[in-house]
């Protein structure tokens, strides 16, 4: 990984945040005494999550502290699940105490101030459970605003068969590599190599972040950065580029069901995708079992290798709860609670944030059928070792999403010229910021 | 649309009798009135006024007058949005009520085999939510698997991608068709059933042929059904939301968040969190569909002078 | 009641009147209008696989109706169920209230001369043309200070006021209640209640169930207000559910795959509807009859 100043600057800010943070928690926060009190007390709370399966692990909770009630909602999902929040929010009445959140949200809401700092209530004594890219996600200076349940690094999924039919026996290990493997399987078999979509601004970024690229900053006030036409962004997107125009790779969009067509039917050899992809793909794929493997994602520097992320989500306590300190208490129970955590792991297949669980023989050794045997769980936790830390996301990172969609990803998705909608994206990003009154540098 | 055949019980002078009708004529209508109140002029005052300010994620909120409604008058997703219905309404709207026209006439003339089956048939979609209806045809304009293009194919052309930005609208207005063809025909025959028979029971004995008599009496006889259903399409169409909200799931590049005025309002308010912009789009909508409706109306009102 | 609504035609004789070219056209059209219902009916019987591979209007290697089935209901614990009963309640309730409104005031405004019925009667109809995301937004904020978002109420109010409904029975009321038969009853000394309740009830019964089917028919659909207004799941009704249980399939990350349990939902859902349709479609007509024959 690559050690410039910035990393090392946020590595000395996290350090001091920890400091902070334990004094804070012995000064500021609730004392043990209340700690039991509030634990003990009946107390209903509303959490809205639509992590499949969520209610083992609050049942889990429940059993640990009885008196506690949680009223779990699915209000929908991703888009949906934060337009209900922030609905709630401005409504000032009926939001849920906790929330799930997935990491590019976190600032918005931190820059409206709606999480609530989990520092003071001890969040700061379980940092050292997680990986550290997955707790830089989650902190900002002092405050600790959610802590991570699961996390998507990005791979490689491709069909094994269709590759070695094109006498691709081994994963690309660069995007030459890949470019060749797209070559090959698209002269063999007519398949495209993936698809590159126009309408997932998120796999994109995650695509830049592995680039080692940082497009957005945010000082956690008034100010935001956004260079998505620095050399690192350009570079993915001049990649991409070319096999668009020489038609090695399609541009539908993603999750739509021609796209999941293409999956299940080999027109993609392959789907660069999270952590979450693998277990995804089973259900959708079932015909093609045993036809896949997993890979790292390819690389511009093989000898230094970067991954970016793509998802995985938080868990948050909102700053109007009534009851802060069970609301706390269960968004870090569920995300640090040996036998909840290992479940979703095991269980629900959501990649997880812990070492523990990471290292858990109960996890890595699992060995897959739908990918020929693999241990796809060791190959994505050795990914995730690589992951960079130092990515942020801005505080509105709805419009970045919807903005995406309007001008680069329309450009992907009609073959257009990729570095005049890159462009057309940052402009759009920052005149939106400017007229929110950001601080642009 | 005001009725013009009021036949009122009323007395003239201020009479115990007259005070006790208006008495029971409030009555009556307070309960409506009082919803209608808390439920449409209410808001729309909040919404009025609502739309004066400005809120910025940083810096709060400010009155800013009339600022936003200028915004929206220059902003391109705004005006695009307009320009997208309007082709909608000039295209759908003709085609749709045309058929529906077509199939009341046809129906009514008792020249048809099944017409009772027929126009059932032709108004169950109706009973199909708007939500139901999109994805079913999503699935139907499905570029690989929908049974369209597989037809065609089979035909042995190129299928047309449904779904693509050149004929998304288009697909949309299929569904909006689709589903309210039966409805619009059911308030049009309706309305033929009601012709009293003497109308053109002369122009029959004359001679005169079902499409002639279909031509110069009946559809003259039922302009008003007619006007009705046009001016509702009208509302329809510029409010169109929850075809473009479901197909974006399946076409995001194609449709994003502006596709229709409504869905841009919609995506401002509860997305976006400007509630203030959100505002002045909507009301601006409103006025919109007012001027058009209004225009529909004087149009009708010139011409059914003029015959 | 009056002629002009229930005048059937003498009986004309349809022989040697059939034209075999506007049958042809018709059932063509017919054809358009029921194929996407084949379409849905079989492809609820399919599964994932089989949905995207094999012919739309042809079954699939496997008969999959019933397990579609069993996964709908028991999704999250069977929550389909309560989606349909929430869109019973929600449909039936609005209908009546908004018919019971729509009656009183339509009576009133055909009936009585009253000072401010004209403005009143032209601002009802002008409401007609405000966009429903002009009033959400409001609404849904005042609802929130009155603790009402998320309960059944936040459907339910919004939708009892049926202006369309008010116009409709104003022109029905006007035509179908005789001024000679109120006059006769105020002669006997009825009050003018009890001559709404006994005489203009009576007979404006079929316009009334108009208004109900209309209402009925637009809760039922409706897709915006319930998205707004209600965020926990078990409030849905089956048209933001089911839209829910699409978007499952294409929320990205953690997404499942249930685009046949979805199919199978939607076959399910409109089955009611359509079958209330089928038996009540003579009400339609009669209620609509007098709504469209005035200007």
């Amino acid at each position: 990984m690559r050690q410039n100043t910035a990393m090392k600057l946020g590595a000395i800010a996290a350090v001091t945040a920890v400091a902070l943070a334990g004094c804070s928690a012995a000064e500021d926060g609730p004392s043990t005494s209340d700690f039991d009190t509030a634990m003990s007390t009946p107390t209903e709370i509303t959490m809205w999550a639509w992590a499949p399966g969520i209610e083992a692990q609050v049942a889990l909770f429940e059993e640990a502290y009885p008196e506690i009630d949680v009223v779990l909602e699915n209000v929908g999902q991703g888009g949906e699940h934060y337009t209900k929040v922030r609905t709630a929010l401005e409504a000032g009445t009926g939001a849920p105490d906790v929330a799930q959140f997935e990491y590019q949200y976190i600032p918005s809401f931190v820059l409206t101030e709606n999480l609530l700092d989990l520092a003071p209530y001890g969040a700061g004594d379980v940092e050292d459970q997680f990986t550290p890219w997955t707790w830089a996600q989650v902190t900002n200076g002092d405050a600790i605003y959610a802590i991570p349940q699961d996390a998507g690094p990005m791979g490689n999924l491709y069909r094994e068969d269709i590759l070695s039919s094109a006498g691709i026996t081994e994963a690309p290990v660069t995007w030459e590599d890949y470019t060749a493997a797209a070559e090959a399987v698209k002269a063999d078999s007519g398949s495209y190599i993936s698809s590159f979509s126009g309408n997932d601004a998120g796999s994109f970024l995650g695509l830049l972040w592995a680039a080692g690229a940082t497009p957005f900053t945010y000082d956690g006030d008034q100010t935001v950065s956004v260079s998505l036409t620095d050399p690192e962004s350009q570079k993915v997107v001049d990649y991409w580029q070319d096999l668009i125009d020489r038609d090695l790779v399609a541009v539908d969009p993603s999750f739509t069901d021609g796209w999941y067509q293409g999956l299940a039917n080999g027109a993609y050899a392959g789907w660069l995708t999270a952590a979450w992809g693998p277990a995804f793909l089973q259900g959708t794929a079932a015909d093609t079992s045993g036809l896949w493997r997993a890979a790292p994602l390819p690389q511009f520097d093989a000898a230094d290798p970067i991954a970016g992320n793509w998802g995985g989500s938080t868990l948050g306590a909102l700053s109007s709860t009534e009851h802060p300190i069970v609301a706390a208490e269960l968004a870090k129970f569920i995300n640090t609670d040996s036998a909840a955590t290992l479940a979703f792991a095991t269980e629900q297949s959501l990649f997880p944030t812990r070492t523990e669980v990471l290292t858990a023989s109960e996890f890595v050794d699992q060995e897959s059928e739908f990918y020929g045997g693999q241990r796809v769980n060791e190959i994505f936790a050795e990914i995730s070792t690589t992951v960079d830390t130092d990515f942020q996301w801005l505080p509105f990172q709805d419009q970045v999403a919807s903005s995406f969609v309007d001008t680069l990803g329309k450009e992907i998705s009609e073959r257009g010229d990729l570095s005049a909608g890159l462009a057309a994206w940052q402009d759009a990003i920052v005149t939106y910021a400017t007229d929110q009154g950001f601080t642009v540098e | 649309m005001t009725t013009t055949s009021d036949r009122t019980v009323s007395r003239r002078g201020p009479s115990p009798q007259r005070r006790k009708l208006i008495i029971t004529a409030y009555i009556l209508i307070t309960p409506f009135i009082l919803v209608f109140i808390g439920m449409v002029i209410a808001p729309l005052l909040y919404a009025g006024f609502l739309s004066l300010f400005q809120t910025r994620l940083i810096g709060g909120e400010q009155f800013v007058g009339l600022a936003n409604f200028g915004e929206a008058l220059t902003d391109p997703l705004f005006l695009g949005g307009v320009a997208r219905m309007s082709a909608f309404l000039l295209i759908q709207v003709p085609i749709m009520l045309g058929l529906s026209l077509f199939f009341a006439l046809a129906i009514d003339s008792g020249r048809l085999r099944g017409g009772r089956f027929a126009r059932l048939a032709i108004f169950v979609p109706f009973a199909v939510p708007g939500v139901v209806a999109t994805m079913m045809w999503g699935y139907l304009y499905g570029d690989d698997f929908g049974p369209i293009a597989q037809g065609v194919r089979s035909l042995g052309l190129p299928a047309p991608d449904l779904l693509s930005s050149e004929l998304m609208l288009f697909s949309m207005m299929n569904i909006v068709t689709w589903s309210f063809v039966g409805y619009n025909m059911i308030i049009m025959y309706a309305a033929l059933r009601a012709i009293p028979t003497e109308l053109y029971e002369a122009a029959e004995l004359d001679g005169a042929g079902a499409v002639r008599i279909g031509w110069s009496i009946k559809i003259p006889a039922i302009r008003p059904a007619i006007m009705l259903t046009l001016i509702f399409s009208v509302i329809g169409s510029f409010q169109l939301f929850t075809e473009p909200r479901l197909l974006a799931t399946i076409a995001p590049n194609v449709i994003g968040t502006a596709y229709s005025p409504n869905l841009y309002a919609y995506t401002l308010a509860f997305t976006f969190q400007d509630v203030n912009y959100a505002a002045a789009v909507a009301f601006l909508l409103g006025f919109v569909i007012m001027i058009i409706s209004y225009v529909v109306q004087l149009s009708n009102a010139r011409s059914g002078g003029r015959s | 009641m009056t002629s002009t609504i229930t005048a059937r035609r003498k009986q004309r004789d349809p022989r040697d009147r059939r034209s075999g070219l506007l049958t042809g056209l018709v059932w063509l059209g017919v054809a358009y209008f029921l194929l996407p219902l084949l379409w849905l009916t079989i492809a609820s019987t399919k599964d994932n696989t089989d949905l995207f591979s094999t012919f739309g209007f042809f079954f699939g290697d496997e008969f999959n109706f019933f397990a579609n089935l069993e996964s709908l209901f028991a999704f999250r614990d069977g929550v389909f169920w309560r989606w349909t009963g929430n869109t019973i309640l929600y449909a039936g309730v609005s209908a009546v209230g908004a018919t019971a409104l729509a009656t009183a005031a339509g009576y009133a405004f055909a009936k009585f001369e009253f000072p401010g019925r004209r403005f009143i009667f032209s601002a009802v109809l002008g409401s007609i043309m405000i966009p429903a995301t002009a009033l959400a937004l409001p609404t849904y904020l005042v609802f929130a200070n009155l603790g009402l978002v998320n309960t059944p109420w936040a459907i339910i109010i919004p939708s009892i006021v049926s202006p369309f409904g008010v116009y409709l029975m104003r022109v029905y009321a006007a035509d179908s209640v005789p001024d000679s038969l109120i006059e006769a009853a105020r002669i006997d000394g009825a009050s003018e209640l009890r001559i709404f309740v006994s005489i203009g009830l009576r007979l404006m019964g079929p316009g009334m169930v108009t208004v109900f089917l209309f209402s009925l028919v637009g809760v039922w659909n409706n897709y915006f207000l319930p998205l707004i207004m209600l965020s926990s799941s078990d409030l849905y009704p089956l048209t933001v559910g089911l839209a829910q249980l699409q978007a499952l399939s294409t929320g990205g990350g953690g997404s499942t795959a249930v685009f046949s349990t979805v199919i199978a939902g939607s076959f399910v859902s409109i089955l009611p509807l359509v079958v209330a349709f089928l038996y009540l479609q003579r009400y339609w007509q009669s209620g609509l009859a007098a709504g469209s024959t005035k200007e």
